[in-house]
Formats: structure tokens, sequence, C-alpha cells
């Protein structure tokens, strides 16, 4: 058997053993070749696809989504395309101005592009709602929620990019948020003057490069705390002191967080309830301050039916009182959109806060989703 | 042709057929033995492994021996959560949970005996897993969900309860066996329940007439009014509509489950198998069913 071998093999030609090589060569090619094809980005799959307009009873119904921090963008798509089909024409979002401007001066807009024209494209209006302080814009070991006033130009000068760059599709800013609690003023004892300082810097800057931009102050949370509170600020003392600092001119809207509680939307309001109609009492302020010329804009609010939170309402309460609230807002002259917390989380809280949302985070619709939609298309 | 040439001729052929032998005998070598030889080698290498180090025994569940030890076993729970746990006015807790942990306690008593009691612990119920986590107590007995996102956190016990929906029919109903039964028939729920969510999801496939009430009794009214044929409901509220008034059965088994569960520590599996003894055993010897008796049914 080896002879024959010998035989066989003895009589290679330098031609068989070059193409030999040759193939084997060709073999490596091949194999790279589909290493890289199965290395490269697959296909684009999830396109915009066509222009949609939302078909709904009530046009200030809208929710607050949260796709900040959806990777997939099948998934953003999917949450505007449910958003448009339960018959909301607003939705909030949150824009953190540390994942855009990363970098002093850089600004990478790719993410907030891909929501922003996701959501028009299910002909949603988008509310921005920008915070967030960048590691380069706040001392060493603080909080994102702290900022500086030496840096309100840096933030006044990345709200004036965004709205630059999103100039015709989104109108409405929402300058902080709940600045009246401590944790979300960078664990500072709340100050209403320098909020109104923070409003000062941005609202000239921004108006003048983009006078079409709807510049929303407050977003207030709904607080009973007693004054002197270091956690906290009433929200009415708070939108006061704004006006007192001189917040008036500095602001086209007002965004109100009406959040109900236990209490049905249409128990009255009073200043030392927390309810829903509270909303009614931020704009008694407005109108004391000589300001009933603006309105304002739901953009947080709702209620929660977790079974074991003290603040939580049975899922039936919370269905009635979310369509009452809408229906109220409806009713509101001063108000342009009702913007309840919150249409889906990315993953779950789990803890109460997941018993806010309208639809779980493998997009499955609750109840109060199929409700609204009944109530928006009735 | 010269000798020197016929010479060079019959080296070139030995050099090719040399290569000719190291083509065939790589190839031979690429394909087959060579990674036949490193995993047998492998294989050898981690038997010799095995056999000469042997797994270490595991460490003693020092939860376990603390409550054999203290004659204390500690449970969180927030007793805001009736009819599974609850205080009154004079702190006093009482509830299903209560109960069971009550009967763990002295199932190990006897098993061991040695007299143990228990603790409660409250807490806040979206604090407990981070409270057991901190060794605040041993094990979180407070009508807790089974959530499969936290088996890498925590071990889960048996479960002891199934608050998911269950269908509910007329007492007099002979034909309702399983929800496939109510093809286009009325559904009763109560608005925003799972027993809504599960009936919104057959409701098309199903042809159900989906009625939704403010309350599950709301529901079983309209039931045994014969307003429904059916409603999804959880066994509590069934429970307490069939001793207060009655005309209505449970039919098979749960729509959708919801188990309630018993949380412990990682480190705790010796306790885990102590609790899971004893929720078996009361399932078996009808305790368990005693317990739903005496708790859910006002």
């Amino acid at each position: 058997m080896g002879d024959g071998v010998k035989i066989r093999l003895g009589a290679l030609s330098p031609i068989r053993v070059w193409s030999s090589r040759v193939m084997r060569a060709l073999q490596v090619v091949a194999l790279v070749a589909l290493l890289y094809a199965l290395a490269a980005p697959p296909p684009i799959l999830v396109t915009l696809g066509p222009q949609r307009i939302v078909h709904t009873t009530n046009p200030k119904i809208g929710v607050h989504t949260r796709v900040t921090d959806e990777v997939d963008e099948w998934k953003i798509k999917k949450n505007f395309e449910m958003v448009r089909e339960m018959g909301a024409s607003w939705v909030v979002e949150y824009f953190p101005w540390e994942y855009i401007e990363n970098e002093e001066g850089t600004f990478d807009w790719s993410h907030a592009d891909l929501v922003v024209n996701h959501a028009r494209r299910q002909g949603l209006t988008v509310i921005a709602r920008l915070g967030f302080v960048p590691r380069w814009a706040r001392p060493k070991d603080s909080v994102t929620s702290y900022l500086d006033e030496a840096r309100y130009p840096a933030f006044a000068h990345f709200v004036t990019e965004f709205a630059r760059h999103f100039e015709g599709r989104v109108q409405h800013i929402i300058i902080w948020n709940e600045p009246n609690l401590n944790f979300e003023w960078g664990y500072r004892g709340v100050d209403p003057a320098s909020y109104t300082r923070m409003l000062q810097a941005v609202y000239p800057r921004v108006k003048a490069a983009v006078p079409t931009a709807q510049i929303l102050a407050g977003a207030l949370a709904p607080t009973l705390a007693p004054p002197g509170t270091p956690d906290a600020m009433n929200d009415l003392d708070y939108l006061q002191a704004m006006y007192a600092a001189g917040a008036r001119e500095y602001f086209d809207a007002l965004a109100i967080h009406a959040y109900g509680w236990t209490a049905p939307a249409d128990e009255p309001p009073a200043p030392r309830r927390i309810n829903f109609r509270r909303a009614e009492l931020l704009r008694e302020i407005m109108l004391q301050n000589g300001d009933a010329s603006k309105h304002a804009l739901i953009t947080e609010g709702g209620w929660n039916d977790h079974p074991r939170w003290t603040k939580a309402v049975h899922p039936a309460e919370r269905i009635t009182y979310t369509l009452r609230a809408y229906d109220l807002c409806q009713a509101w002259d001063w108000l342009d959109a009702c913007a309840l917390w919150a249409f889906r989380y990315p993953f779950p809280a789990q803890s109460y806060l997941d018993y806010f949302t309208f639809v779980t985070p493998e997009f499955d619709p609750k109840p109060i989703y199929y409700e609204v939609q009944k109530y928006a298309v009735r | 042709m010269t000798d020197i040439r016929r010479q060079r001729r019959g080296d070139k052929g030995a050099r090719q057929a040399h290569i000719g032998q190291r083509v065939a005998r790589s190839g031979c070598w690429r394909v087959g033995s060579l990674p036949l030889a490193i995993v047998l080698l492998c294989a050898c290498a981690w038997l010799a492994f095995v056999l000469w180090f042997p797994k270490p025994p595991p460490k003693p569940d020092a939860t376990w021996l603390h409550i054999l030890e203290s004659g204390a076993f500690r449970v969180g729970l927030d007793p805001s959560f009736p009819p599974f746990e609850s205080d009154d006015a004079t702190g006093n807790l009482y509830g299903l949970d209560i109960a069971l942990a009550n009967e763990l306690a002295r199932e190990w008593s006897r098993a061991n005996e040695t007299p143990i009691h228990v603790e409660f612990v409250y807490s806040g119920f979206d604090g407990l897993y981070d409270a057991l986590k901190a060794q605040q107590f041993d094990a979180i007995i407070s009508a807790l969900p089974y959530d499969p996102k936290k088996t890498e956190d925590v071990y889960f016990s048996h479960a002891y309860f199934n608050s998911g929906p269950h269908l509910i029919v007329r007492a007099d109903d002979a034909t309702t066996q399983t929800y496939y039964d109510l093809q286009g028939k009325a559904v009763g729920v109560e608005l925003g329940s799972s027993g809504d969510a599960f009936a919104r999801r057959w409701q098309r496939r199903l042809k159900l007439d989906l009625r939704t009430y403010h309350t599950p009794t709301d529901a079983l009214r309209a039931l045994r009014a014969g307003q429904v044929d059916a409603v999804f409901t959880d066994l509590i509220a069934f429970n307490d509509f069939a001793q207060s008034t009655g005309g209505v059965k449970q039919v098979g088994d749960a729509l959708a489950n919801e188990f309630l569960v018993i949380a412990v520590r990682k480190d705790s599996p010796t306790l885990l198998a102590q609790i899971n003894t004893v929720i078996d055993a009361m399932k078996q010897d009808g305790r368990m069913e005693r317990l739903y008796a005496e708790w859910l049914v006002k």
C-alpha cells in the first residue's frame, strides 16, 4: 500500500502541487469571506414607514414614554406605534444632556434623532424633557442633577443646540425636572430663585436662535412638604416663589405633574390635598401673577394600581380615574396636553413603579390600554 | 541526457514525492487525529482532576444553623395585605402568612426537638428583597409573587397559593369545564384585573362577550343572576362570595398562574429545603386547605 502511494505521489507534477496550493488559498479566502459575512451588521430591517396620523376623539391625550434607554430601534418604533394606536397624540420623552453632549461641544444626535423621527412618523407631537448633567459640567462625585449656576450658560448652550437641531420637529422643551425636590436639585436645598436664574439663562438664547421654540418651566413634583423641609418644597409655594424671582418673562408654558394618588379625578382641589385637580391650583397661581395668556401642559401624572403600595388604587379605579382625567383635560381650555406617566418601561422596575404603565416591557397591553383606546376612538 | 541531468531529475522527482506525502499526511492530521487527541487529552485531564480532587463538601447553611441554635425564625413581611397579613390596633399580626410561618416553626420544633418561634420583622413591600439580602431576616413570607427575574438573587420555595384568575360558573352549570367551552358566551371580570387581561387575550378567538365590573363581587353577582355565563376571578373573591352568597362553583385549574412563594437568600439551601418539606407535607395532609378555609374566607 505504501509503495502504491509512493508511486502515485511520486508522479505528482508541479502543476498539481501548485493547483493544490491555489485551492487551499481559495478555501482560506472563502472562509474569510464567510466570517466577514457573519460578522457584518445585518441589513436594515426597521424603517420609519409611512407617515401616520392619530385617530382620536380627544387630541389632548398623551403619555410619557421611556425610550431613552431603549437600544433596539424596533422597540422604539413599536412604542410609538402603540401610543398612536391607543389614541394618544402627545408624548413626553427624556433627552439626557450627558447622552447627547458627552464631551463639551461635541453633540451626538443619533439616538435622539431616532426617537424623534419615529415619534413624528407616527403622527405624535414630542415634548422634550432636558436634564442630566454630564460629567464635564459638574464637580467630581456630584450627582447628575447637580448643576452649578456657573454652568448655566453651558446648559443654555445645550438647550439652544437642541432647539436648533430639532427645529420644525420638536417645539416644546421642558427645562429640568421637579426642581422642588432635593434629589432632583443635586441634593442641595431647593432654590426657586436659582431655578429662575436657570430659566433666565436658557430662555433668551433659545428664543434668539429658534423663536418658535416653546420653553416649558416647572414640572414640579406635587408635594405637601411643610416649609423648611430639607427634602422638598411645596409645589404651590415653589411656583409662587418662581414668579417672585421674576420667572414670568422666561417661559412660554407651565409643565405640570398631576398625580392622583388615591383620590378620584374629580376630587376638588385643595392646597392640603394631592390629587389630579391640584393642576387647577397651579393655574390659579399663574392667573394671580398675570400669566393668564400662557397655557399649561400636563407632562406627568396619573394613577398606580400596585396591589400593595399605599398610594395605589384598584385597577378598575385607575382606569375610571384615568379616563375621567382625560375628560377634564379636554375641558380645560388653558391646557394643551395631558401626558400621563408612563406608557411602558424598557425593563421592569421591579417595584410599585411597574404599576403606572399602560403596556408591559414585553409590549403586552394592560386592560387600561384597551380602555383608553376604546375611549379615544369612541 | 547526462548523468548529472538524470541525477537532478531524480532529485526533483523525490522532492515532489516528499511534498505529496507531506500534503497527504498533513491533510490526514489536520482533519482527524490531532483534534481528537487534544479532546481525549482534555477529557483525561478533567477525569483525573475530578477523581483526584473531589468537590469539597457544601458549606453548612449558617441561616438554618442559626435558627436551630437561637430558636428564632425571623420572617420579613409588610403587614398591609389582608387576608395574608395585617395587624390590628394593638399590633397583633394575623393572616394566612402569619399562620403559615407559625406552622413552619411548629413543624421544625417537633422535628428537631428544639423550640423554635417566629420573629416577624416589618418592612415596606418594595424593600423586602433588600432587607433579606441585608440579613435583617431569614425569609420573606408576605404574599410574595413568584418572580422569575429574581431567581438570580434568591431561592423561591414551592408555591403555597395560586392567586391567579380561575374560572367560576354557576353551581348548576354542568357543561362548562374549561374556558374553551365559553365560545360566544358572556364573561364577567373585574375591570383591570388579571382575569380581565386573560379574557381580553382570548376575547377575539373565543368571541367572548366581555363585561367588566368594578369589583369581583359585582361580577359574581351578575353570574348568579344569569347576566353572564362565567367569571374570571381569583380564589379569594370566589371563596368569599361562595361562603356568603353561594350559587357559584370553581372549575378546573388557574387560568393564569400567579404563585405566592417564600423567598430565602441563596446561602440558605437547607432552610429552603426545610420550608419546601413542610409546605409539601401541608398540601398532602390537608393542613394547607384548612389554612385557606380559615383565612381566605371571611
